[in-house]
């Protein structure tokens, strides 16, 4: 870096260099960025197919070997088992629970009549009942 | 803690058959669609429910249910002499000055005071593991199923709780001060519907989806059924086909529900119910009757739906603070709906994701 039109300004030929320039060199500037071109494209058409080989194989290792029932849709579930959205299950019309206060307790009790076991349940409601 | 118990039988287990249950025995639950399968059965002092898709899912989902909550029950029952957490109020750890015990706890006792430990920080104390002393004062000192053959009483003077702040978790070694009664109530609940999902859906291979409620604390995991599993909100079960009763969805997390309509009993004269203030050792007083709460996890909702009930007239500024989804209904049977919950029948409550409670609850 000692000087500074070298670095700057111009090609500099090395000393002792006297040997003809390669035949690039020579090439005309369009010859030059239609090669560059041409690699660049290559080299995209190789990316592009590479990068869809391995997403297929991805794609086929994260299906699970058994996967649900044939009810089932495509939506995926996350590795903890965590849904993903309400749009792939079976279609269930009617509520299945209830979220409510666990007030309503069961006391089970069996006791035998005749040689039978019977088992009586007494659900315990509440005691002040809806106000 | 799954997979290792027989599928059990269950009773009643033929499209219409209603065969008299046995105890501890599941009994099919017809609900009018045939692509889930649904069953219950009793389980610590009040009931659990479980509906799988595909259907033939159902006898491994109890069974890993069953494991779910035998194990929860012996390590935090307040009313089985031999559950861990029993053992924990008998044992003498420390002598004075000490005043101070420390126990070596399982891994399922100490997952869950650790919830309860973290659902009191989150909610300033409403929700308060050491409400033990005061339920006891209050008479809800055995399973509740018992409260009610018991004549009434005088009622001793409220203890207020000590404070979740004395109490020391650190892994599985517990701090717990002399004369110190946890009471696991505001989200061991949760906790077991949410260790029961998870453990349905392992034991299934992650195949279709479950719910599970566990008095009524309700958790879901894998793939719902479209639009949603179909889920009933109401102050009690015998409330279900009520007007005031809402339909809602629920396709991921948790819907838990707290309410002084239930679990009520006398002493003295006076009417009491479970939802204690942690501050005055009283059953809480506020405006509402029941409060519904939508979590990533059911022990977030469990917490957050029995610290709504304690804050009172604050609980809207509460619930509001923390984005979660919840219906409060007044004493006068006035509805609120809060975060996004809906205010139609038959729409998906959305559940904002990540857990203030309980890491291990996973989503």
């Amino acid at each position: 870096m000692d000087s500074e039109s070298g670095y700057h300004g111009r090609r500099v030929r090395l000393p002792g260099y006297d040997a003809a320039e390669p035949a690039e060199s020579t090439k005309a500037p369009g010859d030059v960025i239609r090669h560059v071109r041409r690699l660049s494209n290559w080299t995209a058409a190789a990316l592009l197919v590479g990068t869809g080989a391995a997403a297929v194989a991805l794609a086929h290792q994260a299906i699970p070997a058994a996967g649900p029932a044939p009810q089932a849709g495509t939506t995926a579930t996350s590795p903890s088992g965590a849904s993903q959205a309400g749009t792939s299950g079976p279609q269930v019309s009617h509520s299945v629970a209830t979220t409510t206060a666990s007030g309503v307790t069961v006391t089970t009790t069996t006791r035998t009549v005749n040689g039978k076991a019977v088992v009586t349940q007494v659900r315990n409601g509440p005691v002040n009942g809806d106000n | 803690m799954t997979g290792k118990a027989s599928p059990p039988e269950l009773a009643g287990s033929g499209p219409a058959s209603l065969e008299p249950p046995g105890p501890g025995s599941w009994r099919r639950v017809l609900t009018g669609d045939d692509t889930v399968a649904v069953a219950e059965r009793d389980a610590l002092g009040t009931d659990a429910r479980v509906a799988v898709w595909p259907p033939e899912n159902l006898r491994a989902g109890c069974a890993a249910v069953d494991d779910v909550l035998g194990a929860l029950d012996a390590q935090a029952s307040r009313f089985r002499a031999d559950s861990e957490l029993s053992w924990l109020h008998r044992a003498d750890g420390g002598r004075p000055p000490l005043r101070e015990r420390l126990f070596l706890l399982s891994d399922g006792l100490a997952e869950a005071v650790g919830v309860a430990l973290a659902a009191a920080r989150w909610t300033g104390g409403l929700a308060d593991p050491t409400v033990g002393a005061a339920l006891i004062a209050l008479g809800y000192d055995r399973d509740f199923a018992a409260i009610g053959q018991v004549p009434d009483e005088p009622r001793p003077a409220p203890v207020p709780a000590p404070g979740w702040e004395l109490v020391r978790l650190d892994g599985p070694l517990l701090r717990l001060p002399e004369n110190v009664r946890l009471d696991l109530g505001a989200t061991a609940k949760g906790v077991g519907s949410d260790r029961a999902v998870r453990a349905v859906m392992s034991v299934t291979e992650h195949s279709g989806g479950v719910l599970v409620s566990l008095g009524g604390d309700i958790a879901v995991d894998g793939t719902p059924p479209r639009d949603g599993w179909p889920v009933t909100v109401a102050d009690g079960p015998e409330h279900a086909g009520s007007p005031g009763a809402q339909l809602i969805r629920l396709t991921e997390g948790a819907v838990a529900t707290s309410s002084v309509t239930c679990r009520c009993w006398r002493r003295g004269g006076q009417e009491l119910h479970h939802i204690v203030d942690p501050r005055t050792g009283l059953p809480a007083d506020g405006p509402w009757r029941t409060v519904s709460a939508a979590a990533a996890t059911c022990a977030d909702a469990n917490a957050a739906a029995t610290a709504a009930m304690v804050a009172g007239p604050h609980a809207e500024d509460w619930l509001a603070s923390t984005g979660l989804p919840a219906r409060l209904v007044r004493h006068d049977g006035q509805v609120h709906h809060l975060g996004g919950w809906p205010a139609a029948d038959g729409l998906p409550v959305p559940v904002p994701p990540g857990t203030h409670v309980y890491p291990g609850g996973r989503r």
